[in-house]
């Protein structure tokens, strides 16, 4: 019976190697997308262009899992968008919205199931670390990804399938170190970040190097961890050095008790933050004590634009909650596709990658958005500070 | 000064959340890693009593001892109890508590979604008082309180009543504190119910203190309550206080003087040493094992 | 559903599982694998030249056999300190651990911190499952060597284990330096497939996961593993292709069904698959020569003597100063009331406790001095006062680590199909058996220990006791629990051992069979010799009888602690 069992199991083995061989040979080149060519291309262009089959989409997502929050804010943005754009007629999209769990595991496999069940395009994963590990899945299998999330460096340079709509801290933060240094005339600063988040170290990076830029002295660099929520010790060690300034390279679960107990200690300097913080719970959350603290983002919520204008206005109706950064970069990533998507008026794989590289000065959410021959967008991002409760744009 | 009680202050969390972990790590030998899940579930529920439901934290305090303490029988009951005679109930009961907590969490995540959310602002006094260049605030000073008031009063419970008589039957002997007619399964039943609604209580508390609670909130201070009761001595009710406040204090220091970027490396260091140096921690009694 | 990256992620988590398992299957709790994995894949993947130099293959040999050597090292640097830790504590340590590994490679510059490091991606399902099947192939064959058996011995009761001549140190730390190295094994083979390695990847998160992977799919059968990790990594597939919505609902799921398995399924999965039971052959090829033979004292040469031996408790002597020589081929029988100090006393000789005072030399070791399997070695071999079998072992299983003294080490040659291990194995089979047929329990060989009535479980310690062809033999209160026709039998066999050269020790209630089997009686009272004698002589005794008159008041003693239920 034992020997049995074992033989039966080497021969699995050996037959689940060869069928897993065998089926990494044969894919590639779009082959999973092959059947449905047919119903994806369609006639006219741009705005008449209609396509009978509904543009299938993939999104990977972290739903649960320590990036729940933000999965979860990704995912009632896309989900306004593609109600919008079905409503609007000729192109449909089915969004299949897939959870991450967090976990590198499922978002290889997610990727992978996406790129072999023929999606046209995969938008996602939440965070860089992922998209490291998963997007090249679906540069092998030529399948375009747009990240809407990602700010990492280096992630459009996985391969000529992968795009971005969501800017880098390298794009945000110099501007939003040179308006706060301007505006508040900053000579020293501390600076504190986590350093176990890849998102908010490459923030700290950013930071680090556009003060030196700019001249300002940095006191000290103080770490935490991205679980910390108490972080009362840190404050106080960052106050006794007197800054003019403290810059916060963090997430909002961070920003939040962070504000609140640096006003609690007496901190009255301004805080500056980067892309973690744009985010209406921290005027929710934080309240007074938010107020004053600088937020250089990509997304302009008071922008008065009017897309951005009726975004705010439809998800607030549709979700009953203030929108953040994540849901309008969702939201612009499936206008930005449904744009390339229309160009050529084909939701094939490689004509979404030709569409996707020619965006430019396309209107969305974030604003104008313009794709750059590395893939990365371009649009104007803001500095922002609270006042009365809201963010208003730094003059 | 300030980083003083910033340090007595973490360390009163810490021994808060560690005194109903080591309750029955002492008692009952059993890791209970539904624990942190506990801490979690009562601050969100508490957050919906005051924010939704008008309650003001007075009441709904008590309220969560009684919701951790039905928690605390549920996890008895279904992670505990049908384990107690295998002869792997250590692993098991691991795992078993690491599957509740699980559920415990998605369900939070169904209720109330995966944000972060945080007790209504004013909810607790909060100014702060400054005195002498430093500041507290009452919150604070009350968490420290109440850190106090429970350990003394739980190390009476346990030295003095019929109930800890019970319990420290059953942690010498559980078989002969059967034959002592000592009810074993309801003893063990109550203390998972009081180290439950310790667990809920610290998370409300916990939760007020920083402003925010997460989802994750349980698992980010397990490690350091697991540190606590280690360093404090198993099951020693006076360990896990001056356990917490110790660590609060080290890692306070840590940052001062080493760099904020080793101070989690304090708490385990710590540890580590105590378990090669004092393996029965601080304050622990050590057990004299016989052939 | 079974895509390359779940086949692959199936066959990467079984092997972190399988880290697990190594020391789960000796009854140890360690969460210190995720670090071992951390440090090797980083190590490896940092020093490992790239695979577009020197190809594929020899990269990736090249970083295994680099991670699976930081991951021994480190489990050795861990394990020297941490091994007298036992249950929770352990775990805890390892945490430790493996959370400072985390926090040291966050702050590394070499590491890439949290952003991680990336390495190419060469692992494919086909390479990650044959290395699957080495693994899986390794602990398939530990389980009927030796080795193996002495870690299961182990894990059920480890002092039991001691007394048989196991190295308990030894052997529990040469399975953390396995898990270290398959856990090595891991963090390379997943830093070669996910292309960016972050510390993120080998956290508390990652270390409970394998450890939940290895418990659910069985600690104590070789297919554990797999069938965990197949468990594991399907879930969220089988949840996906049921179309079940994502978001909360699925880790509810799946934490629930973990749940059901580790209530219900008390060996994991592993249980649904039949463990067989090995059953003696009848036809004996090789006889005892495969055995090891030990050379026994000769007839009448003195095998222990005892000068002066005190063990004291807090100021209450349970054995004081206590003279005694046992002489080779004596049946010798020890007395006295409860709380006499029996057990202490043949406690001291077997080596389990250190004595306060006082000189005892048990063949040719001076016992207190030297570690309990050295004293098992030396040819002291004992029963236990409560049963201390192997519950989870069958009685056959029982006896062949009984023979760990006399049996050769078969694992490596198991490896290699050797067919010398198979003679050795064999042989050590013939031999247990037959040790369990002089005690009348050949029927029962298959049955596990646990489920046998009381007076073959008292049978059974004597067959394992036997079976490490002692020259002591040390029986605590062997007849407890047996009716008249039982002691009668067992008191024939005891003679017949003793016909056989052998010196056996006997602590007895039993006082008609001690008077009828013994060649010489010691009594004990309050851990004292009161008397020494021919069993007429001691009958005789008036202080004896009455110490057995006053031995009602005696067993109500509440200080008895040398005899309690730790015993």
């Amino acid at each position: 019976m034992r020997t049995k069992l074992f033989s039966v199991a080497v021969a699995a083995t050996a037959t689940l190697a060869l069928a897993a061989c065998g089926g990494g040979n044969g894919d590639g080149g779009g082959g999973g997308q092959t059947g449905a060519a047919g119903g994806l291309k369609g006639q006219g262009s741009g705005e008449s262009c209609t396509i009978s089959q509904a543009v299938p989409v993939g999104a990977a997502l972290s739903l649960t899992g320590a990036a729940g929050s933000y999965g979860t804010s990704q995912q009632k943005g896309l989900e306004l968008a593609a109600e919008q754009l079905n409503a609007k007629g000729g192109v449909k999209y089915d969004v299949k919205i897939e959870d991450d769990q967090t976990d590198p595991r499922q978002g290889i496999t997610v990727f992978e199931g996406f790129v072999n069940g023929g999606k046209s395009i995969i938008i996602g994963p939440t965070l860089s670390n992922t998209a490291f590990q998963a997007q090249p899945v679906a540069q092998e299998g030529k399948t375009p990804v747009l990240a809407i999330s990602n700010t990492a460096k280096g992630i459009t340079a996985q391969g000529d399938y992968i795009f971005r709509d969501s800017l880098t801290e390298a794009q945000v933060i110099p501007q939003t170190v040179k308006k706060a240094k301007e505006k508040f005339s900053l000579a020293k600063v501390v600076v504190m970040y986590s350093n176990d988040d890849a998102f908010t170290k490459s923030g700290f990076e950013v930071f680090d190097a556009a003060l030196k830029t700019e001249g300002v002295q940095v006191l000290e660099t103080i770490t935490f961890s991205k679980a910390d929520t108490d972080f009362r010790a840190l404050l106080t060690q960052a106050k006794g050095q007197s800054p003019d300034a403290i810059v916060v390279s963090g997430l909002i679960e961070a920003a939040i008790p962070l504000v609140t107990q640096a006003r609690e200690l007496g901190i009255t300097v301004p805080i500056i933050g980067g892309n973690g913080f744009n985010n209406p719970k921290l005027m929710a959350d934080a309240g007074e004590a938010a107020e004053g603290v600088v937020v250089g983002a990509a997304w302009n919520s008071a922008s008065a634009n009017e897309l951005n204008a009726g975004f705010i206005k439809d998800f607030q109706t549709k979700f009953n909650a203030a929108p953040d950064q994540f849901a309008a970069q969702a939201h612009a990533g499936l206008t930005l596709i449904d744009h390339a998507v229309r160009s050529g008026c084909s939701a094939e794989r490689d004509a979404i990658r030709d569409g996707l590289s020619k965006i430019s000065n396309v209107p969305t959410v974030l604003g104008d958005v313009s794709i750059n021959a590395d893939r990365d967008a371009e649009h104007p991002a803001v500095v922002q500070v609270v006042e009365g409760g809201k963010f208003t744009v730094l003059q | 000064m300030q980083q003083l009680l910033n340090g007595v202050f973490i360390g009163s969390i810490y021994a808060l959340f560690a005194i109903g972990f080591t309750l029955v790590f002492g008692i009952l030998d059993r890791l209970n890693l539904a624990h942190p899940s506990v801490f979690a579930v009562s601050a969100f529920v508490g957050i919906e009593l005051v924010a939704e439901g008008g309650l003001s934290v007075w009441v709904t305090l008590p309220i969560l001892l009684v919701v951790g303490a039905v928690l605390g029988l549920v996890i008895e009951r279904v992670a505990f109890r049908p384990l107690k005679n295998r002869p792997d109930a250590h692993f098991a009961g691991l795992i078993s508590s690491i599957a509740l907590a699980g559920m415990f969490i998605a369900l939070l995540q169904w209720r109330y979604g995966p944000d972060t959310r945080r007790f209504p602002a004013g909810s607790f006094p909060e100014t702060p008082i400054q005195f002498a260049g430093v500041s507290v605030t009452v919150l604070q000073v009350s968490i420290l309180l109440i850190s106090i008031a429970l350990m003394v009063g739980l190390t009476w419970l346990v030295a003095r009543s019929r109930l800890g008589r019970g319990m420290r039957a059953i942690a010498e002997n559980p078989t002969a504190a059967r034959v002592l007619g000592v009810n074993v399964d309801r003893v063990t039943a109550v203390t998972f119910a009081i180290s439950s609604a310790l667990g809920a209580v610290a998370g409300a508390l916990y939760a007020m203190n920083v402003n925010s609670a997460q989802l994750g909130m349980g698992a980010a201070i397990e490690l350091k309550g697991l540190a606590v009761i280690i360093v404090g001595g198993m099951g020693s009710l006076p360990g896990a206080l001056i356990g917490g406040l110790a660590l609060g204090l080290a890692e306070v220091f840590a940052v001062q003087y080493i760099g904020s970027s080793w101070r989690d490396l304090i708490a385990f260091g710590l540890l580590f040493l105590i378990l090669l140096v004092r393996p029965q921690g601080l304050f622990g009694a050590r057990k004299v094992r016989e052939v | 559903m079974l895509t390359d990256a779940t086949l692959t992620f199936v066959a990467l988590g079984a092997i972190f599982a399988y880290s697990f398992y190594a020391v789960l299957v000796a009854g140890q709790l360690s969460l210190g694998q995720a670090g071992f994995a951390s440090l090797a894949a980083f190590t490896a993947a940092s020093l490992t030249p790239k695979p577009s130099e020197i190809g594929e293959i020899p990269a990736l040999l090249l970083a295994i056999v680099i991670g699976m050597a930081v991951g021994s090292a480190a489990a050795v640097v861990l394990g020297l300190p941490t091994m007298h830790l036992r249950g929770v504590f352990l775990a805890i340590a390892t945490l430790a651990f493996a959370e400072a590994v985390r926090i040291l490679i966050l702050n590394q510059e070499w590491t890439g911190g949290a952003q991680g490091m990336s390495v190419p991606k060469v692992l494919t399902p086909g390479i990650a499952w044959v290395v699957l099947a080495l693994v899986a192939y390794w602990f398939a064959r530990m389980g009927r060597s030796r080795y193996g058996r002495a870690l299961e011995a182990i894990r059920e009761d480890e002092l039991a284990a001691r007394a048989m001549g196991i190295d308990v140190g030894r052997h529990r730390l040469m399975a953390f330096v396995t898990a270290g190295a398959v856990a090595g094994l891991y963090g390379v083979l997943w830093a070669y497939y996910v292309r960016l390695i972050a510390p993120e990847d080998f956290g508390f998160t990652a270390a409970i996961d394998g450890l939940v992977t290895a418990v659910v799919g069985g600690s104590t059968m070789f297919v554990g593993p797999l069938l965990g990790s197949g468990f594991q990594t399907l879930i969220p597939e089988i949840q996906r292709a049921l179309g079940v919505e994502a978001g909360w609902i699925r880790p509810f799921v799946a934490s629930a069904l973990l749940l059901v398995i580790i209530l219900f399924l008390p060996g994991g999965l592993a249980s649904l698959v039949r463990r067989r039971v090995r059953l003696p052959k009848k036809h004996s090829p090789t006889g005892e020569r495969a055995l090891r033979t030990r050379v026994h004292p000769g007839r009448g040469e003195v095998v222990a003597s005892l000068e002066g031996l005190s063990k004291e408790y807090g100021g209450v002597h349970a054995v004081e100063k206590v003279d005694l020589e046992l002489r080779s081929g004596e049946v010798v029988g020890l007395i006295g009331p409860n709380g006499a100090g029996k057990t202490t006393l043949v406690n001291m000789i077997s080596g389990l406790l250190h004595p306060t005072s006082g000189h005892a030399t048990v063949l040719g070791t001076k016992v207190g001095r030297v570690p309990v399997h050295r004293v098992a070695q030396a040819g002291v071999s004992r029963t236990f006062q409560h049963s201390k079998l192997f519950n989870r072992l069958s009685a056959l299983e029982n006896v062949l680590v009984g023979g760990h003294l006399v049996s050769r080490p078969t694992f490596l040659r198991r490896l290699l199909w050797l067919p010398s291990a198979r003679r050795d194995e064999l042989a050590a089979l013939d031999h247990a058996a037959r040790c369990l047929e002089r005690v009348g329990l050949t029927d029962l060989a298959s049955s596990r220990a646990s489920s046998l009535s009381y007076g073959d479980q008292r049978r059974l310690e004597i067959a394992r006791a036997l079976a490490s062809d002692p020259s002591l033999l040390i029986l605590d209160e062997p007849a407890a629990g047996m009716n008249h026709v039982e002691a009668n039998r067992l008191s024939d066999l005891i003679g017949s051992l003793a016909a056989d050269g052998l010196t056996i020790l006997l602590i007895e209630h039993n006082v008609g069979m001690v008077l009828s089997t013994c060649d010489r009686i010691v009594v004990l009272n309050f851990g004292k010799v009161i008397a020494s004698g021919t069993p007429d002589e001691v009958a005789a005794n008036p202080t004896v009888i009455e110490a057995y008159l006053g031995s009602a008041e005696a067993e109500s003693r509440p200080t008895d602690r040398t005899e309690g239920s730790h015993a």
